[in-house]
């Protein structure tokens, strides 16, 4: 595969406030990138830069094979869909299409056939002489998808696009634009705050904090194997929960507050560590019957889902399908399979563990959920 | 009764007092004295008849006076001129000025606030700045025309029928320009910034995004200030008054100035009423351009 977009060592500054930290990124010609972080970790910047909207402070920045370093935003020959969507007002729909073409100096006669052929792929055909002002939400962010189409760009640059609409809308335009994407298959860089977004979405999601890259890769890849706390704690809903212990002497078992849990092998006893573990990964079983035993605080349920928070501290969340009986100050054992913990050390690293009775564990852990266990009757 | 009371004090009756009272106040103070104007441009009026409401109606004699008197023509031709290079000089600076300060350097705001200085000044204070300035034997304005070799000989600006319009449309541009360029000011900051990114993206040029989106954007305070700007530079009367007074031989007199001379100084009211009505008219068509262009305001 081709590189379509490259980054090496890109640095930013506005004055002394450091944006940007060092990114190196290749993103391969054709796939889709979602940019992800919490707001003002540079995602944006990032984003603008690759259009030109900001210039970059040092580093080198490649579309296609050629430096960008010094190319204004309207040789890039990239389009960006804006959070605002930034329609021209005073165009109608048909003219914010074809205003890149006719700036570029197509006939008006070819540059509406061509907008006609991306209205019907969009859906927009029926719109084509209204105002922007006439349109909804999701209509206005059709047309915004359409302007960029319709030029045929080197990339996509996508900032949070659908922030602005209501939840069931945005559920629906995600399909559409990975839809399109599938479609099309222009090379495109999403930015979102959304991990869930950037997980159902992308090829390859990049996590940002504080201008530095945390941590990119598929997104499963992501989740199954998180390089530091943060983004152990930023991917995944609800969040992973997070226990300080320590190794035991036997090197074996992680020492919490209140119990102890099985690790892999090859930790130096004593070593202080933050224990990380997914709402979903622990179960739920009989007080006696686990790793340990908490009282439960709360219990919130959706009708397919049921999550419980332990009153312990720091407390413990836990996802539960259905509905279980539980209430609060019931006391329930937590059940937690060694090879769904996560490790960090005290900078938050990931420590890799090595399970030799991986296989073992799972062959249990299988015939336990092939025994259900209801919780609490 | 005391229904409606209540309907006064919360009601529908509360809502007709809102509209009455300004109405009301509308009526007395403007909607009076003009209608009272336009009944003495009919009437024959002169000083023994002022006091009294019931004067000889004279139809149309006063406009076929008017017409028929030799300076009407030329002084028709100077408002004309008059109102369109002053909105044309005002327009253009202010824009030009607006548009410099938009690139928001440092102290940029601060300066532009400087420049409301000329607005705020008295016209008849401004007049004698300009007269100066303009001044024939030692003004400032020769001396750097002369000095840049753009003249050869003094311009007596005031007293040289071929200059005195544009004396007094010197001092208009300057007085106005400041206010064209804040109202323009605000017309561009209220163009959102994603728009000239996006149409920088799309490949347009700085001129092709002045030319397609800051011009189209900005239609209706254009049409605004030019509305504004006839209504205003109609009602300049001070600089006339402090810088030529329509003078010599009425090369730089013009309506307003004209009908006040009319009225006050030759004591023919009815020809200044006359003058005053056919100047209502221009004013009442920059009106409806103004209400107009402030009532469709595009945005997305």
């Amino acid at each position: 595969m081709t590189l379509q977009i490259e980054l090496n060592s890109v640095n930013k500054f506005y004055g002394a406030y450091h944006a940007l930290k060092n990114i190196d990124l290749a993103i391969e010609k054709g796939s889709f990138v979602a940019l992800v972080g919490p707001s003002g970790c540079g995602k944006s910047t990032l984003l603008r830069s690759l259009a030109g909207l900001e210039k970059i402070t040092t580093g080198e920045m490649k579309i296609a094979g050629d430096s960008m370093n010094d190319v204004p935003p309207r040789k890039r020959d990239v389009a960006m869909v804006f959070q605002s969507y930034a329609l021209y007002p005073h165009m109608t729909v048909e003219e914010n299409l074809t205003y890149s073409l006719r700036i570029r100096g197509v006939s008006r006669a070819e540059a509406r056939k061509t907008a006609e052929e991306v209205a019907a792929i969009t859906g927009l055909t029926d719109l084509m002489q209204r105002y922007p002002r006439e349109l909804s939400g999701g209509q206005r962010q059709r047309v915004a998808m359409s302007r960029a189409i319709i030029r045929h760009p080197k990339a996509f640059l996508f900032d949070e696009p659908l922030s602005n609409l209501d939840a069931a809308l945005r559920v629906h335009m995600r399909k559409e634009i990975r839809a399109l994407h599938e479609r099309l298959r222009a090379t495109s860089v999403y930015v979102t705050h959304d991990q869930i977004e950037a997980m159902t979405m992308a090829d390859h999601v990049v996590v940002m904090r504080d201008g530095v890259i945390e941590q990119q890769g598929r997104p499963l890849d992501l989740y199954d194997r998180p390089a530091n706390r943060f983004v152990a704690g930023f991917i995944g809903s609800p969040a992973m929960n997070f226990l300080p212990a320590k190794v035991a002497e036997d090197g074996r078992h992680a020492v919490l507050d209140f119990g102890r849990l099985a690790l892999g092998e090859g930790l130096a006893p004593g070593t202080a560590v933050t224990v990380g573990i997914r709402p979903e990964h622990i179960r739920m079983v009989p007080a006696g019957e686990g790793d340990f035993n908490v009282p439960i605080d709360s219990v919130e349920s959706t009708g397919s889902t049921t999550y419980v928070t332990s009153a312990t501290q720091p407390e413990l969340t836990v996802v539960e399908n259905g509905r279980g009986a539980l209430r609060s100050g019931d006391v329930v054992g937590l059940a937690i399979d060694p090879a769904q913990l996560h490790l960090f050390d005290g900078d938050g690293k990931r420590i890799e563990q090595t399970h030799s009775n991986v296989g073992e564990l799972r062959r249990l852990q299988s015939a336990e959920t092939a025994r259900p266990l209801r919780i609490g009757v | 009764m005391k229904k409606i009371l209540s309907s006064v004090t919360d009601g529908k009756g509360f809502d007709i007092g809102l509209v009455l009272l300004p109405l009301a106040f509308l009526f007395v103070l403007s909607g009076l004295p003009l209608v009272y104007n336009v009944v003495m441009s009919f009437q024959e009026v002169d000083m023994f008849s002022l006091g009294s409401f019931a004067r000889p109606f004279v139809g149309f004699k006063n406009y076929v006076d008017l017409f028929s008197q030799p300076e009407t023509g030329p002084i028709l031709f100077n408002t004309a001129l008059f109102v369109s290079a002053s909105i044309v000089g005002q327009f253009v600076i202010g824009f030009g000025l607006a548009l410099f300060f938009w690139t928001n350097f440092p102290g940029a705001s601060w300066l532009r606030g400087l420049f409301l200085v000329s607005w705020v000044m008295p016209g008849l204070v401004v007049g004698a700045i300009w007269n100066w300035i303009l001044s024939g034997d030692f003004g400032v304005l020769n001396f750097f025309l002369r000095e840049m070799a753009i003249i050869n000989a003094n311009i007596f600006w005031r007293s040289d029928p071929n200059y005195s319009l544009w004396a007094v449309i010197i001092a208009n541009i300057w007085l106005g320009t400041s206010f064209n360029m804040i109202l323009l000011s605000v017309g561009l900051s209220g163009i959102p910034k994603d728009l000239y990114e996006a149409a920088e993206l799309d490949g347009a040029t700085m001129l092709q995004r002045f030319f397609t989106i800051t011009l189209p954007m900005m239609r209706s305070t254009i049409g605004a200030i030019v509305a504004l700007g006839l209504i205003f530079t109609l009602q300049q009367f001070d600089l006339f008054a402090g810088i030529t007074s329509g003078g010599p031989n009425n090369s730089s007199n013009v309506t307003q100035y004209w009908a006040w001379d009319l009225s006050f100084r030759q004591y023919d009211f009815a020809k200044g009423a006359t003058i005053s009505v056919i100047m209502i008219v221009f004013v009442m068509l920059a009106s409806v351009v103004y209400v107009r262009s402030t009532r469709h305001e595009v945005r997305g």
